[in-house]
């Protein structure tokens, strides 16, 4: 990864974010073919191709910096999009280290871990952040772990308990949620959580979906994508804040469709944690608006084809009712109906 | 938005008695009085013994024959009956029984939804798990509605929309139920065309 | 995350602390830091033995916080199909063997309000690794240990210099038993109850635990035995199309992995439902030694457990 980071991107107010044309070709389609349908797409979280998303466990893209510092901005005015239960300490400290070895790992021109025993020193060039702590202590961190350490990564984080046969959603950071809330949702177990999802339950995903879950091992993570689409790349679409960006739907036309509407993509990673037992859930945020996605003419014709055709409950259940119609209308002229190839590479 | 037929939206069955239970705890509010004598009744057939072990605690609400009850309770064999001037009462009793109760207990509740989520959020607190307790929803269908944005609790909400007591937005009310906050979910029903609000109707009598 | 599903460790030190129970110290082979891992956790230990290679699961009994080294701790069946066997006869100082990732099917409940932990013998060796992650914590426990005789209690110093009154000794020989009526009747609401140790053990604490109302769900049971032997059969596996010879005291699971054809398991004690195959044709009779399927399901005969499952059979067909 090129690592030129834009550190004055913004996902709010005159919304600055734009890929760069590299940033355009790695994107992860979610459509390997021209209709969508709901899936347990789950596969093995195992290296992707060099470049590419999911070459490294957790992902920094040159958005990294000015995702931090939206999430920044985030707390700073609701403190309540970081929650964790009592129990939860292990599982915090769990996802700290899982974290902290992946980025050092991977991305070491920006970030190294040096640990002697349970004396950890970690430190962040890109945030210019240098810390000395004591692993297992939380009185040695500014902020409890989870809270410290997803401050400094791309993506929203939701840590379950396994108890009772079931999976409880029981801590998380969650400031680029696509309309849901943890203040609500906390506390709740794996289909408690997904209840407001349409169809998908008729289907038996979810109760496919825990049980694979239920059995998932220690280094054997698991990934999928999802998808839906937000007016304007803002990362922090939460209900709580829906009064403020739910009006920016009906200012959608046919014209400006291709700089206002952006296709949202979620890639969520799956871990079992070593000292918790729990599972830990990342859901990694990546926008496309439809003028950088028809730079792609595969993914203009596929993207043409699974609006026009999504399932009327589907339109629904991710906000598209609007303005789906205008999407379509501006995304036409770039379907010459001629076929696409599968899968979700650009040709 | 998907607003019914969310799959966090509890379910009720009649209310059945556990003989697996060694002590009963029943809880009743308003219409709650004759799910609970079936109960007992079953306890009588299948677990004689486990009579002695159960208790009611009973608010019976204003107007309703609390004397008939009463008497009902009494003629079921059950050891320990307590009528209680209002649900909120009943709750702190329950709350004060649940931390001297040992393990082995059954928890059985009926009444309006309302009322079963409020002991259900302090059944929460003492690791009751959901083989423990059986909940039967009758009378008011009112439900507490949590509004998402400013964080505060409407009651008796019986409308499709209702306007939030917090911050006086229009909230449309959702099926999705938070156990934690023994509340549903109110979210702006006009944020997306400000001004135009569906036709206001009575769903939860 | 490398994707790896085995560790290469090495025997560091080899104890016998029992007249019949031996204690291992493993050590990753290039000394890095082993995976860490919770409280009641096993790893499935790989042996290759002359003629065969027996998979068995041990507990990890060593502090969940030590990433240096892992300690496991077997006891010498009487009637070895092999594991225990080798474990004690075929390790040395030195000796290299693969492990699997630590996987967690006795866990602690993390919002419980007391635990009660019922060890017998060997039982122990889960409890010992949730005492550390129990020990700083908030929530009250006590631990209740059965043994022969006081020479049979592993760890026995351990556990008293470290829990003090919180564990009982009970010694078989000095008619020393557990009050189970007396120990489960008088709990607090939101009490959970962990027993591992002999089968008739683990059967009088769910009985006792069901005569006193406990819910399933506040009730949990760790089993270490071994995969009952039975008449040889053979097996045809459909979609490897080779046939397979199961020995008598060689599981289905283990005969299938001598042929080369890998199933996916996480506990080979029939309770994870994990290596759950379909069956495609049986002529003959299914024997269900598990604790997964239900009644009906094991009537239906479309499943088997591999793991600890057999057949009465002149033949059988798998989806394998």
């Amino acid at each position: 990864m090129s690592a030129v980071f834009k550190p004055d991107e913004t996902f709010r107010d005159d919304f600055s974010f734009r890929n760069s044309p590299a940033a355009i070709r790695r994107f992860p389609l979610p459509f390997p073919a021209d209709d969508y349908m709901y899936s347990v797409n789950l596969e093995p979280h195992l290296p992707g191709p060099r470049g590419s998303v999911t070459e490294f466990a957790l992902d920094i893209d040159e958005h990294y910096v000015a995702e931090c510092r939206e999430r920044a901005i985030v707390l700073a005015a609701e403190p309540l999009r970081f929650q964790a239960l009592p129990h939860m300490m292990s599982a915090q400290w769990d996802c700290l280290e899982l974290i902290m070895e992946s980025l050092a790992r991977d991305y070491s021109q920006h970030f190294s871990l040096a640990r002697d025993g349970n004396r950890w020193h970690w430190i962040n060039r890109p945030l210019g952040i240098d810390k000395a702590f004591t692993f297992g202590d939380a009185s040695t961190l500014p902020q409890p772990p989870l809270e410290f350490i997803t401050r400094q990564v791309q993506g929203d984080w939701v840590v379950m308990d396994q108890r009772d046969g079931d999976l409880w959603t029981e801590a998380g950071m969650v400031t680029t949620p696509a309309d849901w809330s943890l203040d609500f949702d906390i506390g709740m177990t794996f289909k408690e959580w997904h209840g407001p999802v349409p169809l998908a339950h008729e289907m038996n995903v979810f109760d496919r979906a825990l049980k694979y879950l239920l059995n998932l091992r220690l280094g054997a993570p698991v990934r999928r994508l999802n998808w839906t689409m937000t007016v304007n790349p803002r990362l922090d679409t939460a209900p709580e804040l829906y009064p403020f960006w739910g009006p920016d739907r009906a200012r959608v036309d046919a014209t400006n469709a291709g700089d206002l509407v952006h296709l949202r993509v979620e890639l969520q990673g799956l871990w079992r944690l070593p000292r918790s037992n729990g599972i830990v859930f990342s859901i990694r945020t990546y926008f496309i608006s439809m003028r950088e996605l028809v730079t792609v003419p595969k993914w203009a014709r596929r993207v043409h084809r699974v609006v026009k055709n999504l399932h009327p409950a589907l339109v629904d259940y991710k906000g598209l009712s609007r303005y789906r119609d205008a999407v379509v209308e501006w995304l036409a002229p770039y379907d010459d109906g001629s076929p696409t190839t599968p899968g979700a590479a650009p040709e | 938005m998907l607003v019914t037929g969310i799959k966090s939206k509890p379910v009720y069955a009649p209310l059945r008695a556990d003989p697996g239970g060694r002590y009963h705890l029943l809880l009743g509010s308003g219409p709650g009085a004759a799910p609970l004598l079936q109960v007992l009744a079953e306890l009588r057939d299948d677990a004689p013994d486990s009579l002695a072990r159960s208790r009611v605690l009973f608010a019976p609400g204003a107007g309703a024959d609390a004397d008939g009850s009463s008497a009902a309770f009494a003629a079921a064999g059950v050891a320990d009956v307590r009528t209680l001037a209002d649900s909120g009462a009943l709750l702190g009793e329950f709350e004060s029984l649940l931390a001297a109760s040992r393990m082995g207990l059954r928890l059985y509740v009926a009444g309006p939804e309302s009322f079963i989520g409020l002991a259900m959020k302090i059944a929460l607190q003492f690791n009751l798990n959901t083989d423990e307790i059986r909940a039967q929803e009758c009378g008011s269908k009112a439900r507490r509605v949590r509004c998402v944005h400013c964080r505060e609790t409407t009651e008796e909400v019986r409308t499709n929309i209702v306007q939030c007591i917090g911050c006086r937005r229009w909230l449309l009310v959702r099926d999705h139920y938070s156990r934690r906050l023994a509340a549903y979910m109110g979210v702006m029903v006009d944020a997306e065309a400000p001004g135009q609000i569906p036709a206001i109707e009575e769903v939860f009598p | 995350m490398s994707g790896r599903s085995t560790v290469h460790v090495e025997v560091t030190a080899i104890e016998q602390i029992t007249p019949q129970i031996k204690h291992f110290t493993l050590r990753a082979v290039d000394r890095a830091p082993l995976p860490a891992f919770s409280g009641g956790s096993h790893v499935v230990v790989v042996m290759r033995a002359a003629h065969r290679v027996h998979r068995n699961p041990y507990s990890l009994l060593s502090a969940p916080s030590d990433r240096s080294a892992y300690q496991i701790a077997v006891r010498r069946m009487e009637e070895s199909r092999g594991g225990s066997e080798f474990m004690h006869t075929q390790l040395q100082v030195g000796s290299h063997l693969e492990i699997a990732h630590p996987v967690n099917l006795f866990p602690l409940d993390k919002i419980a309000r007391k635990h009660v932990l019922i060890a017998g013998g060997i039982g122990i060796t889960p409890f010992l690794a949730q005492l550390e992650d129990l020990h700083d914590g908030v929530i009250p426990y006590e631990l209740h240990y059965a043994v022969r005789a006081a020479e049979h209690a592993a760890f026995a110093e351990r556990l008293r210099a470290r829990e003090g009154g919180r564990v009982r000794f009970y010694f078989d020989n000095a008619a020393q038993a557990i009050d189970f009526d007396g120990l489960l009747s008088g709990q607090p609401l939101g009490t959970h109850v962990y027993v591992c140790g002999p089968a008739g053990m683990i059967d009088r604490v769910l009985a006792t635990a069901r005569r006193w109302g406990w819910p399933d769900s506040h009730v949990h049971w760790e089993k270490f035995s071994a995969p009952p032997s039975g008449r040889a059969f053979e097996v045809f596996l459909a979609r490897a199309q080779i046939g397979v010879k199961v020995l008598p005291d060689q599981s289905l699971l283990e005969a299938i992995e001598a042929a080369g054809v890998e199933v996916p398991y996480l506990c080979r004690g029939g309770v994870c439902g994990f290596c759950q195959t379909r069956v495609l044709e049986v002529d003959g009779e299914l024997l269900h030694h598990d604790h997964y399927l239900s009644d009906a399901d094991k009537l239906r005969g479309k499943s088997i457990m591999p793991c600890v499952s057999r057949a009465n059979c002149k033949s059988l067909v798998l989806d394998l």
